[in-house]
């Protein structure tokens, strides 16, 4: 049986994020202003209430500010005991006079403290939690919670079982939309909930050693076609995402596309063995009585109000599993075994296209499909690196808590360029008489199934109109579960002269980063395995190429993030090849060509590898 | 000349929200026009609205209910 689960999370946040800014205006900063406490512990008990009266049960997270005020933790209590709450820790809400006294800083997102402030201010949070309850929760989070900071949190305090800890794509786009201040940057991280590594949280564990020992949820479930494009905090769903990205009708406050991205959710159990997941975490800041952006108070309470009554009604209709989050972690925990994929076939919902993408995420990596680019790999995280990563104050990475990518069509170019280059992309090209014809151009939709081990995307068949000779070709996409390798197969369904042969060549072009900005690629080092005609290219942007007929391997290795990608090939006349770029151009190419005549199949394996 | 505040509701710049960038405008009092500090922008609440209602024109499905995410039938 098919079973959707969602999470409602609250936090009575004190001093919200925003509030202080937009209720402030005109007046000096003042976050311990009576009437910002009052207004913020209202709109909390209006969250609740919203919740209960639609039958559902929430994670109360509280907040280090919360912790302060004994009508929050009287009404935590209350509602446990009522409803069947449960009663976690946020590590998100630190601001509040107690805490800037304490710490001597403006800071509030964990991730970005010094190791030393972490452990002091998780000890502190988790100790005032127990004096207040008597008990350590068993749920926490914050927007990213980084894996040197989750495993310090499990070592302390075992009981700890689920957590909030990334924020999908939430990255570079985020930050541009705010001005360039705002910088949760976290691209990179699974969209659906997964046990993060020890090493890297953005990258699920392998296997039981690797396992952080919490199951982690995402911050909110979001569009995984408009975020990846657009602003994340206009698609998601948090009710006010929907507003903030003016998807409603100003006439009649109506917002379907709420109801559509839930929805979609839930269609998602088809592709992971019947289960699917939903989070709804809206912060007090959204429901301010001045109103939020254009939204007036009346239009953000409705959005939450029915939002809450939405996942009312679908469990009433025996469609949706409200679960605290502990109760999900038990769920979670039972259900999946660490090499089980999270697969997501998506389409767009919102502009009124058919695009459509597949996203794929297992402990070796994360990769997202575009059927309309003919079954183009877009996106590419090698997560089989597990590479270690610390984040904040002290670090090499005060911030950017991003997983780096392979491939990256929105910020490192896809299949277009201008006028000169490559970006970043994994299609194939074919060639007839000196035409070229680019999968990426071929728009196509794709079908989901599952077999053993492995899922599989069946492209629906596509033509490639040469002058004198037309190709239909089909494309079959597999992901054999625990390999860390994706399997392209393009097979010639027809051709209108029989006897006629194209040259297939399918190739990756890739760099490496976490941003839109080139990164210095000396240290690649580009390789044809071949027996004697082995070649091994360092990377010098000297635009230079190799190649071997019937060559074994072809490959990349990519120091800075301990990954070697590859490719191997099975056809007719195959030649593998690399390319080095050059400065305009800071890319590095594989492939492989050959040739492919009518019922012929031409197959190659992109693989993963952890290389130190 | 006195200095902008907050108008009443914190309209963000229509022109910069299409590049996908949020900026809350500031309120003009004495010529009753709302500014973009960003970008170029001026205008009254009334123009403000007009251009947000613009702003949805990529939105082509907002007011679609889907209930089939495989079907890409017109
Ligand atoms: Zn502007």
């Amino acid at each position: 049986m098919e079973q959707f689960i969602v999470n409602i999370i609250h936090r009575p946040e004190m001093v919200p994020e925003y509030a202080e800014k937009v209720t402030g205006q005109g007046k000096a900063e003042d976050i311990g202003r009576k009437a910002l406490l009052t207004e913020s512990l209202d709109i909390f008990k209006t969250q609740q209430d919203c919740a209960h009266r639609h039958g559902l049960k929430t994670t109360i997270q509280m907040t280090y500010a919360s912790l302060f005020n004994d009508e929050a933790v009287a009404l935590a209590k209350e509602h446990h005991e009522r409803y069947g709450d449960e009663i976690a820790l946020s590590l998100l809400g630190l601001p509040c006079e107690e805490f800037r006294k304490k710490y001597n800083t403006k800071d509030f997102c964990i991730w970005m403290f010094s190791m030393e402030d972490k452990k002091a201010i998780v000890r502190d949070v988790f100790g005032k939690f127990h004096d207040r309850f008597g008990f350590y929760p068993e749920s926490t989070g914050s927007y990213y919670l980084d894996a040197e900071l989750i495993n310090f949190i499990k070592a302390e305090y075992p009981q700890v079982k689920c957590a909030v800890a990334t924020c999908w794509e939430e990255g570079p786009k985020a930050y541009h939309t705010c001005n360039n201040s705002w910088y949760t940057l976290m691209d990179g991280g699974p969209w659906a909930p997964w046990i993060p590594s020890k090493q890297n949280t953005h990258a699920p564990a392998a296997n039981a050693e690797e396992d952080s020992g919490i199951v982690a949820i995402p911050h909110l479930s979001r569009d995984l076609l408009a975020c990846y494009d657009g602003n994340g905090s206009n698609f998601g769903t948090h009710p006010q995402n929907v507003l903030r990205g003016m998807i409603y009708d100003t006439s009649t406050w109506e917002f379907p596309y709420l109801y559509n991205l839930i929805d979609q959710y839930r269609a998602l159990a088809k592709y992971n063995d019947g289960y699917a997941y939903n989070m709804m975490f809206v912060g007090p800041g959204w429901m301010n009585k001045m109103g939020r952006w254009e939204a007036p108070y009346e239009l953000l309470l409705k959005s939450y109000e029915e939002g809450c009554a939405y996942y009312g009604e679908l469990k009433r209709q025996g469609k949706l599993t409200d679960m605290t989050m502990s109760e999900f972690a038990d769920y979670y925990r039972a259900k999946k075994g660490y090499t089980v994929p999270e697969c997501a076939l998506w389409r767009d919902i919102l502009y009124g296209s058919k695009k459509q993408l597949f996203w794929y995420c297992d402990p070796y990596m994360r990769a997202c499909v575009n059927m309309d680019q003919g079954g183009a790999l877009v996106d590419l995280r090698p997560y089989v690196a597990k590479l270690e990563w610390p984040v904040g104050i002290g670090t090499k990475h005060v911030q950017d808590a991003s997983y780096p990518f392979l491939i990256q069509e929105k910020y490192r170019a896809g299949y277009f360029t201008h006028y000169a280059g490559e970006g970043t992309v994994r299609s194939a090209k074919l060639r007839y008489r000196g035409e070229e014809v680019d999968l990426c151009l071929c728009r196509t939709k794709a079908h989901f199934e599952r077999e053993g081990g492995e899922r599989r995307l069946t492209l629906d068949p596509v033509t490639v109109e040469f002058d004198g000779l037309s190709v239909t070709l089909q494309t079959v996409i597999a992901f054999p579960e625990g390999e860390s390798c994706i399997r392209y197969e393009r097979r010639v369904l027809s051709m209108s002269d029989p006897d006629a042969q194209v040259q297939i060549d399918e190739y990756m072009v890739g760099c490496y980063g976490t941003t839109e900005y080139p990164e210095d690629m000396t240290s690649l080092t580009l390789r044809v395995d071949a027996g004697e005609d082995s070649v091994a290219l360092p990377y010098e942007y000297k635009c230079r190429e190799a190649g071997a007929d019937g060559a074994a391997r072809v490959s990349c290795d990519v120091p800075p993030i301990k990954t070697r990608v590859s490719m191997t090939c099975e056809g007719r006349q195959p030649r593998g090849y690399v390319r080095e770029g050059y400065a305009f151009s800071p890319m590095f190419a594989l492939g492989y060509t050959g040739t492919l005549r009518e019922k012929e199949v031409f197959t190659t394996w992109l693989k993963l590898e952890k290389a130190d | 000349m006195a200095q902008a505040g907050k108008g009443r509701l914190n309209y963000r710049c229509p022109s910069c929200f299409m590049r996908d960038l949020d900026i809350d405008m500031f309120y003009d009092k004495e010529r009753g026009e709302y500014y973009c500090l960003r970008c170029q922008y001026v205008g009254t609440e009334e123009d403000v609205l007009q251009k947000n209602e613009m702003a949805r024109f990529r939105y082509r499905a907002m007011r679609k209910r889907f209930t089939d995410f495989e079907d890409f039938s017109d």
